[in-house]
């Protein structure tokens, strides 16, 4: 049935083109009725000799001929051998030097492709590379194919088709929605176009035309059975040592992640125009969400997945992290950037091409100097503002998956914590009820650490809700702990306001308390409850190795004996639950241990400020006199040595993230299909561009 | 003979007496000064013999160009120096005799000079020249009138001929005679001994000799202009320094005539890169003619070929001289190790890589200046630099280092900007290789910033790193990976990542005490008690033993920076480098100066470094630190930093403590050996700038303009205002010198020893200098010379420079003068005040 409306349907559009064509477009009929002939008659090249040659001088009506393939009975043998021979002469055609052939033929694959997997949802890998190439000769003509997108991609030859290219891979590559079910892909393995890419991307123009392409490409094939076997692209990945293709990289994906936050920006500028949308945006917010719906421009995952896999498999790429950008281009700019391509780039924010290759840094005092880094930690904390749409949970999960690799890593610690790299980073806050927004320019310049921490911090205070994104808290508590264990190693003093930092934690642990219920039969609280208190210990025992003044140690104790009842809730709480039979009878006694410190402090403390208070007839101690307190009372409390506080767990991708990532690209796989578009790329442009060429 | 040297006039006497290092014998000093002919004079007692001896032995030579090729052109060049030089002298009397009329015989004078040659030097090989000599003269009957009308005036020829000759003529010497000779006979025999003189010592009188080249007549231009040719085909850091400082040199004359000058015509033949060593055309003549000693023989013809004009002659000999030895040179060495410069492509590019370098830093200079914050233009800075990394490592050097060296990374987040109002001189670190010879020497390759994971890749990957060429020829087909290879699974990728440098493997030093406590508590098991009380003790402890760190400000970045000792900071760089492992690693600093004229700076140098010498060598204990400066233009310019120094406005800003406060807190208490050295550094350090800030007039002498290093030394810095020149011609600072009451402080007070033997050291350095006036005067005198520089304001620069030496006073009346310049100094309360209206317009305490 289904089979059979299609054929009507395609019967209506050849129809149709017939008809019109019949007056003036034959050149569209012929070539319908040149594909007609390779799906019914034994070979087309027996009545016509030329017969290939001319279908590609042919304006390919894409349309059409996935259709017809879709419609196919899968069984017609002979039709399975015209077919190889289409794709045969496709990849020879990729030799032609007419141009207009080259395009016409890039087209035809990406519709065979396209036609033939969709015919074949359900057929095994082998299966649709039998139909599609021939199984005898499936390691040749691919092989052939590879080859001839490589030096299509690597030569001098018109940028068109190197974006042509791009896309056709990129239809290869997510013509499943499972990338690693693609079997055909084994071919793009075997024979890699890693090295093409990396040329596009080390190069200053080709990168702004085709970087993000590339980029995303690369994201993709690097996960192809990533889990299963050896991914040569994920090899080669990992020993790119080459600083002009790294900064390339570094560049295409600093120049997606601003043009977000730009596009952010604006859009937030909108909402907050004057006095009157602040107020219908508060009564509106109040009632519907529709002020947050306008504020979220999609996000970028295939983008993140690329920043993700290079500074996940790269070592060399956490120094482009700290690579200052705005002037980075200083080359040449390239030569035109107008006529080539007026498509819209794949997924869903297009990188503006002018930003691409600013020659000079315009001499604006007010232009900060910015680094991948700080535009990374900007995008994260837009992303991370709202967590409640799918894509933005993913995103800000894998924002913080990528906060994670950076804070365990070394170099990248180094330059965090340098002190000579001061920067003014403007985060995002969300506008909430009893916090003003901060005034951007009050922020001082500290190194970028404080604005992870600050990032972290934010998150903590935002996301105590409802729907508690267990895992990204989680994440987010032990980037903390992995940038105060280097802290601690190194001995690095932060001046940072520790503070802000003490009391989110105390309130994150107050939430989990008062929900515990609700929380309980979703997630293990313990566990994260566990980390907070850590963190706590890791500054009660070692404060001397990082803190910054003898002050602020005062005031970490004057934090806990002032919020001592959230504490003292933890441990009834904690204790109550381990002395019941159940699954959180070991969590929850470690809780109960892990305190011990900080009870020790309270239970130390708050008999003295006491006595202090009826001895000098105060009812209630300022700060300055509980600080006194403690200043006068640190002899007599002795602290117990906790095992293993400077130990983290380090972060590795299998087996915890697999799910996660499998869906991730699942669905980056998806959004990049539905947005690569061969049709948009004007024929008419590249006829003009070819005719002066050819 | 005897008669003639008697016949010496009493001038000439005393020129020969006067010029420094002929005075072993004159005036008694107070000093016991070791004889001067074999101290101080060694670079040129040392050259001086081979330049005598170099004729007759024909075979050193030859061993030499077997051996080492370096040597090889210093030989052949003083050899034919000195024989040109004669030449010239004997041309010189011709001339002369042209215009007397008093009959005059030629023999006498040339029996005279080889006489003398070997009464003094008793080399009979020296008898040769006069017959070669003979050969190559002009018709005879033409000489032999000549000879005739030479006779009164032999005698003079004959003791500057013996002076030229002595073992006595060094540079200083040569560039006084140049300068002052008004015969363009004894300058091109000058121009010539150049030759003969060690590359280094020339080097310091380059901007004396450019600067004459630029505005003195063109007899000088002349004499000058072979050495300085010579010189740049040696050598691209010679080339460029000389085109920066014709370029800055000239920049005071009319465009008009700028256009034109020959200091222009020069700098544009250098910069053109046509002085490059080595034509194939020349390596051939030399190895055409037979083995033993080729250069006499290259020669004869040529001086046939220009006859009488002795300038010219000279000039096309040293330059074919030059040109043959450095192609031999150069060839030998480039063939031998280096096939790769032997290209003759990239000889055209010879001194572009270092300009553009310096052209780079210039420009980062001048974006800085247009950003309003010292904030802005640190981050500015920083992002600049790491982009001019990754054109690193090349052919580039600093030229303030004393060493060969290839530039090979700016660790740009070391990089300050320096306090200045309107101008962003910077400060910058650079790593550098060093190597034997910078434009031989392969540049090292570039190691990227994490080279471990690199190298380890590369170990364990050897078909999967794909190089460039593999590439370049042909598309790739990656083998499929067996999965036996494990060593590149994912996990293994992960645990790569773990491997870092240093803190990982081996980090027990970073771990504190606790931490090591809780490693081994894990074992026994039994409960660890610890203090609080403990830990806030040891936090505040720690805090407490780094003082001496300055806290940061972001008005004044440089204050931290410059207050972390060398040592430390380079240990700390070098750990993060990629290159920090290579045993030829070495740190340089350096400030660049975009928008300032440098030139006063490198003639205060150029006295200071004098001074310094002749202290030195008379044997007086002051301490003064010239710091090397770079013309580049007449207004930008490079500094080499004072290491392990910060200014004593900074000191008292962050340490908020009086200066003898901050020595006690720094080197310890009264009677600590390290206070007392600190102590004498001071005061060594303080009488030897007095002098200088006297006798050169330094001003502007505020808080920020004088820097303190750790081990008590003061140093002034920043010589904008010498001379005749001071701040707004406010009439502050009438005084001497600066000498504040806590200076005086820390030397112990008005009735101390110390100040004492500050007194002392002022005198015996004044009695040291005074000798040797000629020597720093003509230093100054040279750079006046069509200068516009504002130091020179004024007719009476020289003269009053001259009486600050007080010639004509007697050792107590000089002894008197310095009490009452410390007097006056102490008492004045221009210097209070002077600092008091810095502290009001400029913030400097």
């Amino acid at each position: 049935m289904k089979s059979d409306r299609e054929a009507m349907s395609q019967e209506r559009k050849a129809g149709l083109l017939r008809r019109t064509s019949s007056s003036k477009k034959t050149l569209k009929e012929k070539v319908v009725l040149m594909y007609d002939e390779i799906f019914t008659k034994d070979d087309p090249a027996k009545s016509n000799p030329r017969f290939w040659d001319e279908l590609f001088l042919m304006k390919v009506n894409l349309e059409y001929l996935e259709g017809k393939l879709e419609s196919l009975d899968g069984d017609e043998v002979m039709v399975k051998e015209n077919i190889n021979s289409l794709f045969h002469h496709c990849v020879l055609a990729l030799e032609d030097e007419h141009q207009i052939k080259v395009v016409n033929a890039l087209q035809t694959l990406c519709a065979l492709f396209r036609g033939v997997y969709q015919k074949n949802k359900s057929a095994t890998g082998f299966d649709i590379i039998n139909m599609l190439v021939g199984f005898d000769k499936a390691e040749l003509r691919m092989k052939n194919l590879m080859e001839s997108l490589d030096s299509l991609l690597c030569g001098d030859g018109s940028e068109s088709l190197k974006s042509l290219c791009l896309k056709l891979l990129l239809c290869l590559v997510t013509v499943t929605d499972n990338i690693s079910q693609n079997t055909i892909l084994e071919y793009v393995m075997i024979n890699s176009i890693f090295e093409a890419i990396l040329q596009i991307l080390s190069d200053v123009s080709s990168r702004a035309q085709h970087g993000y392409d590339a980029v995303v490409l690369l994201a993709l094939l690097v996960n192809y059975r990533k889990y299963e076997s050896v991914n040569p692209y994920i090899v080669k990945l990992s020993i790119v040592d080459d600083e002009a293709t790294l900064d390339g990289m570094g560049m295409v994906v600093h120049q997606a992640l601003t043009e977000y936050n730009r596009q952010y920006k604006d859009k937030e500028e909108e909402n907050h125009g004057g006095f009157f949308s602040t107020l219908t945006n508060m009564v509106g917010s109040m009632f519907i969400a529709d002020a947050d719906e306008k504020l979220s421009v999609q996000t970028n995952e295939a983008i993140l997945l690329a920043l993700y896999e290079a500074v996940h498999l790269n070592r060399n790429f956490i120094t482009v992290l700290a690579q200052s950008h705005p002037e980075i281009d200083m080359a040449a700019t390239p030569v035109s950037t107008t006529p080539t391509t007026p498509t819209t780039p794949l997924g869903t924010t297009p990188p503006s091409l002018d930003m691409m290759h600013n020659p000079e840094l315009p001499l604006d005092p007010n232009l900060q100097t910015s680094n991948l880094l700080i535009t990374f930690l900007k995008y994260s904390s837009i992303v991370m503002q709202d967590t409640k749409d799918e894509h933005r949970l993913n995103s800000a999960r894998l924002c913080l998956i990528i906060l994670t690799c950076i804070a365990e890593d070394q170099y990248a610690d180094a330059f965090l914590h340098d002190d000579n790299m001061n920067f003014r980073v403007n985060l995002h806050r969300m506008p909430m009820r009893h916090r003003k927004k901060a005034a951007d320019k009050n922020i001082p310049s500290r190194p970028l650490v404080c604005a992870v921490m600050d990032l972290m911090v934010e998150f903590i205070v935002t996301h105590m809700m409802k729907e508690f994104p267990m895992d990204l808290y989680m994440r987010c508590v032990q980037i903390i702990h992995k940038l105060i264990c280097y802290q601690k190693k190194c001995r690095i003093r932060l001046h940072y306001t520790w503070r802000e930092l003490w009391s989110a934690l105390i309130n994150l642990v107050k939430f989990l308390l008062s929900n515990e219920t609700t929380l309980l039969a979703k997630h293990n609280i313990f566990y994260l409850a566990l980390q907070v208190v850590n963190l706590f210990n890791m500054f009660i025992t070692y404060g001397d190795t990082f803190l910054p003044t003898p002050s602020s140690y005062d005031e970490l104790y004057y934090e806990i004996v002032r919020m001592h009842q959230v504490f003292d809730n933890l441990y009834c709480m904690a204790l109550r639950v381990s002395t019941n039979v159940g699954q959180w009878k070991e969590p929850a006694s470690k809780v109960t241990h892990a305190l011990v410190n900080v009870r020790a402090i309270v239970n130390h403390f708050n008999p003295k400020i006491e006595s202090y208070a009826a001895v000098n007839h105060i009812s209630q101690l300022s700060e300055d006199q509980v600080l006194e307190v403690v200043r006068s009372n640190y002899d007599t409390l002795t602290l117990k040595l906790q095992d293993g506080l400077d130990q983290f767990e380090r972060y590795s991708e299998q087996p915890k993230e697999t799910g996660f990532f499998k869906e991730l690209v699942r669905s980056i796989s998806l959004n990049v299909r539905k947005n690569v578009s061969l049709n948009t790329l004007s024929q008419d442009v590249l006829l003009k561009e070819f005719s002066s060429i050819s | 003979m005897g008669d003639t040297e008697l016949e010496l006039s009493p001038s000439h006497l005393e020129e020969l007496q006067k010029s420094p290092s002929a005075s072993s014998t004159s005036t008694t000093s107070s000093l016991s000064l070791p004889s001067s002919p074999s101290s101080g004079r060694h670079p040129f007692t040392s050259s001086s013999p081979s330049a005598s001896e170099g004729l007759p032995a024909s075979s050193p030579p030859l061993d030499v160009i077997s051996e080492g090729v370096g040597e090889l052109s210093l030989v052949i060049d003083t050899e034919v120096a000195k024989k040109a030089c004669q030449e010239v002298l004997q041309k010189v009397k011709f001339l002369k005799s042209d215009g007397e009329t008093t009959p005059a015989s030629f023999k006498p004078v040339l029996v005279n000079g080889t006489a003398h040659n070997d009464s003094r030097e008793g080399e009979s090989g020296e008898l040769n020249k006069p017959s070669k000599i003979g050969e190559e003269e002009p018709p005879p009957g033409s000489v032999k009138s000549a000879r005739r009308r030479q006779k009164n005036n032999s005698s003079k020829q004959s003791w500057l001929l013996r002076l030229f000759e002595s073992k006595l003529f060094d540079i200083s010497m040569a560039i006084s005679y140049l300068y002052n000779s008004k015969e363009p006979g004894v300058q091109a025999y000058i121009g010539n001994r150049l030759f003969s003189f060690r590359n280094e010592d020339v080097d310091f009188y380059l901007p004396q000799l450019l600067n004459m080249y630029i505005h003195m007549d063109e007899d000088v231009g002349d004499a000058i202009k072979p050495y300085v040719v010579h010189r740049c085909r040696q050598s691209i850091n010679f080339s460029l320094q000389c085109a920066w400082l014709l370029g800055a040199y000239s920049s005071d004359m009319h465009i008009s005539t700028q256009r034109h000058s020959r200091g222009t015509k020069l700098r544009k033949l250098i910069l053109s890169d046509e002085l490059k060593p080595a034509s194939q055309r020349v390596r051939r003549e030399i190895l055409q003619p037979p083995a033993p000693c080729p250069p006499p023989l290259h020669h004869a013809p040529g001086l046939n070929e220009h006859g009488l004009s002795p300038s010219k002659r000279t000039h096309q000999r040293s330059k074919s001289d030059a040109t043959v030895s450095i192609s031999l040179s150069s060839n030998l060495k480039r063939t031998a190790s280096n096939p790769k410069v032997e290209s003759s492509q990239d000889e055209p590019v010879r001194l572009t890589p270092q300009r553009e370098f310096i052209k780079s830093l210039m420009g980062i200079g001048k974006r800085l200046a247009t950003l309003p914050t010292k904030e802005q233009k640190t981050q500015r800075l920083i992002s600049e630099l790491s982009l001019l990394n990754h054109k690193l490592p090349a052919r580039v050097w600093l030229p303030t280092a004393a060493f060969d060296h290839h530039v090979v990374r700016v660790p740009h987040t070391q990089a300050v900007v320096l306090n200045s109002k309107d101008k962003a001189p910077y400060l910058i670190y650079v790593e550098v290789l060093e190597c034997e010879n910078f434009e031989t020497s392969s540049v090292p390759v570039r190691i990227p910033e994490t080279r471990i994971r690199s190298t380890r890749s590369v170990e364990n990957l050897p078909d999967c790193g794909i190089t460039p060429d593999q590439r370049a020829s042909s598309f790739s087909t990656v083998p499929n990976y067996d999965n036996d290879d494990e060593a590149w699974s994912v996990d293994d990728i992960g645990e790569l990542q773990v491997e870092l440098p240093e803190i990982h493997t081996n980090s027990c030093d970073n771990i504190s005490q606790f931490s090591v406590d809780s490693i081994t508590s894990q074992e026994s098991k039994e409960p660890i008690f610890i203090a609080a009380g403990d830990i806030r003790r040891r936090l505040s402890e720690q805090l407490a033993q780094t003082p001496t760190t300055f806290k940061k400000d972001p008005e004044d970045p440089s204050a931290v920076a410059l207050k972390e000792p060398w040592q430390e900071k380079v240990r700390r760089i070098r750990e993060a480098s990629p290159y920090g492992h290579l045993p030829n690693w070495r740190l340089l600093s350096v400030i660049v100066k975009c928008g300032d004229d440098l030139r006063q700076e490198l003639l205060a140098f150029q006295v200071l470094k004098q001074l310094q010498s002749i202290w030195e060598q008379e044997r007086v204990p002051l301490w003064i630190k010239p710091y090397k400066i770079l013309v580049i233009s007449s207004d930008s310019g490079m500094i080499e930093p004072v290491v392990n120094a910060v200014s004593i406005h900074q000191v008292k800003k962050q340490s908020q403590l009086s200066l003898l406060d901050y020595f006690l807190q720094e080197h310890g208490n009264y009677t600590t050996e390290a206070f007392l050295t600190a102590q004498r550094n001071f005061v060594q350090s303080c009488a030897g700038y007095c002098l200088i800030c006297y006798l050169l007039q330094v001003k502007d002498r505020h808080n920020g303009n004088i820097l303190l290093d750790s081990e008590g030394h003061i140093i002034h810095i920043d010589f904008g205002f010498i001379l005749s020149s001071s701040p707004r011609n406010l009439g502050f600072e009438t005084s001497a010198f600066k000498l504040t009451n806590e200076f005086v402080d820390v030397m112990g007070g008005q009735d101390g020893d110390m100040f004492n033997y500050y007194k002392m050291l002022m005198l015996q350095g004044l009695i040291a200098a005074r000798k040797h006036m000629e020597k720093v005067i003509q230093i100054v005198e040279i750079m006046q010379q069509g200068s516009q520089l504002p130091c020179f304001h004024g007719s009476s620069t020289i003269r009053n420079l001259k009486e600050r030496f007080h010639m004509s006073l007697t050792e107590e009346q000089l002894q008197v003068l310095v009490e009452q310049m410390v007097d006056g100094s102490m008492r004045s309360i221009t210097t209070k005040l002077y600092d008091g209206f810095q502290y009001l317009t400029n913030g400097i305490m």
